[in-house]
């Protein structure tokens, strides 16, 4: 087990559903067209933003997705070149772009649908310079990119900026080993349920229902 | 001894001779066909993989299938030479260094199929440099390379055997590690997809035992056709009995695989709930008209095995090739019908990398079949199967892989 635990806490009764995260995700790592790392999902109708259930008894739940970050990666063990691993430190699943051959084993290894994303070309940007922090790792043309937690942010010891940038305060980003973090404190407060627990992939993102 | 020698001379000899225009004319368009399948994957390299219909939610496509399907068939040859001599029973009338040969051609095609899905082929040093052994991927690549070399030695081995070189002890040992390994190879890549826990309908024990049953399916009918194609041009002489041979064996192996499949869909559907998802669909959903062709083509091909009043040239060629197009197809409800449930079906945001059909959002993407290749993976698929005739026509033409005299009859 890592030293650290590093994950998320998305409160699921805060979130608005405004894809302020994805979209702050986006420019701060200057993804490509086309690619989100993060997606705002809608547990409801057929649509982004549509009720599900009928009149009088409709529900709509948004949820956040991106790498889940797992105690018990699949795309880990899968990587024949060990492009994508585990940092033995904090936990975090990390990508090396540099290593990845392309193969996208990892793409189908992975339960969590289309939290991994493929550069399918060389990448594409619709406005003409680069965005985000300059921190951020260059983007390549085929290899497997993913979340990396905001590294090049946790370098400097800031938050991830999703966390940071949630107008609805329903991001929490902090140790799960630890205790006394408040995303520690918060599973131990809220009721909380992970993605497809299932396939024991034991995720660090914990969604507070 | 001497009259093995001689035997070996005579095959060399009349190896030499065999080939007229059509077989020179065979290898000109292979070799094009193959010229032009390397400058699409040039094309593909240079303009993007964007240009197949691959994207992030079906992540392979063609040509893994294809992968699939090759390994497969590069079975049938390798077992059917090794297995007689292997147990030390009767062979199959000296096809066997024909037979060896389609499982080196077949290897070698699947070894390609690998190479033109990758993004980055430049960066396949990496596998030897910083190979992680606890990747399935990683065990199939070590266990195709070995299984290519061993097929190598084999073929040479039963020609320096038929030489007198070699011992047929020595033979017989190489003939059980090159069994061994295609049983591992078909397992190896089998648990390639049947170890991941994120798709249901990969994620099964009977997963490699099925891909064995699946490779012996195809390998045998392969060779059927080859030899009974070879036997027609005058290439070698093949007493009917040992076809009829060959015939029942295909006839069973078709029968252990559609049980197999049997097994599978009830353990999954007999549940309900998600299981019963992926029963219907193969049964009756956008599956559906692969998984027919492959059980009804089956079927047709182990009545033909089984009836003898049916055994005839024309209709046993018929059978193998149905056998083929049904494991073929096996391999198409396989791979795709591993992207085809999606374990988070929430709407979300979509783009054209997300998924092929994205205009629809992710219910539309699952209404048909949610992969079907572009053009230019059928182009590249064309080309590296033009790879593949076009080895087997120049080891037909310069091998000697001819019977010797004495073993025909």
């Amino acid at each position: 087990m890592a030293a650290q635990r590093f994950g998320f806490v998305i409160d699921t009764k805060q979130c608005v559903g405004c894809h302020t995260c994805a979209v702050l995700c986006k420019s701060e790592n200057n993804i490509p067209d086309g690619l989100w790392w993060n997606r705002i999902l809608t547990d409801g109708g057929e649509s982004i933003d549509a009720f599900g259930g009928s009149y009088q008894a409709a529900s709509r739940t948004f949820i956040p997705m991106a790498c889940q970050h797992c105690d018990n990666p699949a795309c880990v063990k899968v990587c024949p070149v060990g492009a994508t691993y585990k940092d033995p430190e904090t936990g975090v699943v990390r990508q090396d772009f540099d290593k990845c051959i392309g193969c996208r084993m990892c793409m189908a290894a992975c339960p969590y649908t289309g939290v991994r994303s493929f550069n399918w070309e060389e990448p594409q940007y619709s406005v003409d310079h680069t965005m985000g922090d300059a921190d951020a790792p260059a983007h390549q043309k085929h290899v497997v990119e993913k979340c990396t937690m905001c590294w090049h942010r946790l370098a400097k010891g800031e938050n991830p900026l999703c966390v940071d940038g949630c107008p609805a305060y329903a991001r929490f980003w902090g140790d799960f080993n630890d205790p006394n973090s408040e995303v520690s404190r918060l599973i131990r407060e809220r009721e909380h349920m992970r993605l497809l627990e299932d396939r024991g992939t034991e995720p660090s993102v914990y969604y507070l229902v | 001894m001497s009259e093995n020698t001689q035997a070996a001379k005579a095959a060399k000899a009349s190896a030499a001779t065999f080939g007229g225009k059509g077989l020179n004319l065979g290898i000109a368009v292979a070799a094009v066909v193959t010229v032009a399948g390397i400058g699409l994957w040039i094309m593909q390299l240079t303009g993007g993989l964007v240009q197949t219909n691959m994207r992030n939610l079906d992540s392979w496509g063609l040509y893994i299938t294809m992968f699939m399907f090759l390994v497969g068939l590069s079975a049938g040859g390798l077992i059917i030479s090794s297995v007689p001599r292997a147990f030390g029973m009767k062979g199959f009338g000296g096809i066997s260094k024909v037979a060896v040969w389609t499982s080196i051609c077949c290897t070698v095609l699947a070894i390609g199929f690998v190479v033109v899905d990758l993004g980055q082929p430049l960066r396949l040093w990496e596998l030897f440099a910083y190979s992680n052994l606890g990747s399935p991927l990683m065990w199939d690549i070590i266990v195709l390379a070995t299984y290519l070399v061993l097929s190598i030695v084999y073929l040479w081995a039963t020609l320096r055997a038929e030489a007198g070189k070699v011992s047929n002890t020595a033979l017989r040992v190489v003939s059980v590690i090159a069994l061994v390994c295609a049983v591992l190879v078909h397992s190896v890549t089998a648990w390639i997809f049947g170890l991941q826990q994120a798709h249901e309908f990969w994620h099964t024990a009977l997963l490699a035992p099925w891909f064995v049953s699946s490779a012996l399916v195809c390998g045998t009918a392969l060779v059927l056709v080859v030899v009974i194609a070879l036997r027609r041009v005058g290439y070698l002489e093949l007493d009917q009995a040992y076809v009829v041979k060959l015939v029942k064996m295909l006839g069973a192996f078709v029968l252990v695989d559609l049980y197999f499949f049997g097994c599978d869909l009830l353990t999954a559907g007999f549940p309900g709930g998600s299981g019963a998802e992926v029963v219907t669909m193969l049964v009756s959903g956008p599956l559906a008209p692969f998984f027919w062709v492959e059980i009804v083509g089956c079927a047709l091909a182990a009545v033909v095995c089984f009836v003898p009043k049916l055994r005839t040239n024309p209709l046993i060629v018929v059978a193998s090739l149905l056998a083929i197009v049904g494991i073929l197809c096996k391999r198409v409800q396989l791979l795709v019908g591993g992207f085809q449930i999606p374990n988070i079906d929430y709407a979300a945001p979509m783009s054209s990398l997300t998924v092929t059909d994205w205009t629809g959002g992710m219910a539309g993407a699952y209404q048909g079949m949610v992969y079907t290749p572009s053009p230019l993976e059928f182009g590249v698929v064309l080309g590296v199967v033009g790879l593949g005739a076009l080895l087997l026509l120049v080891g037909l033409k310069f091998l000697p892989l001819r019977p010797p005299v004495e073993d025909v009859h």
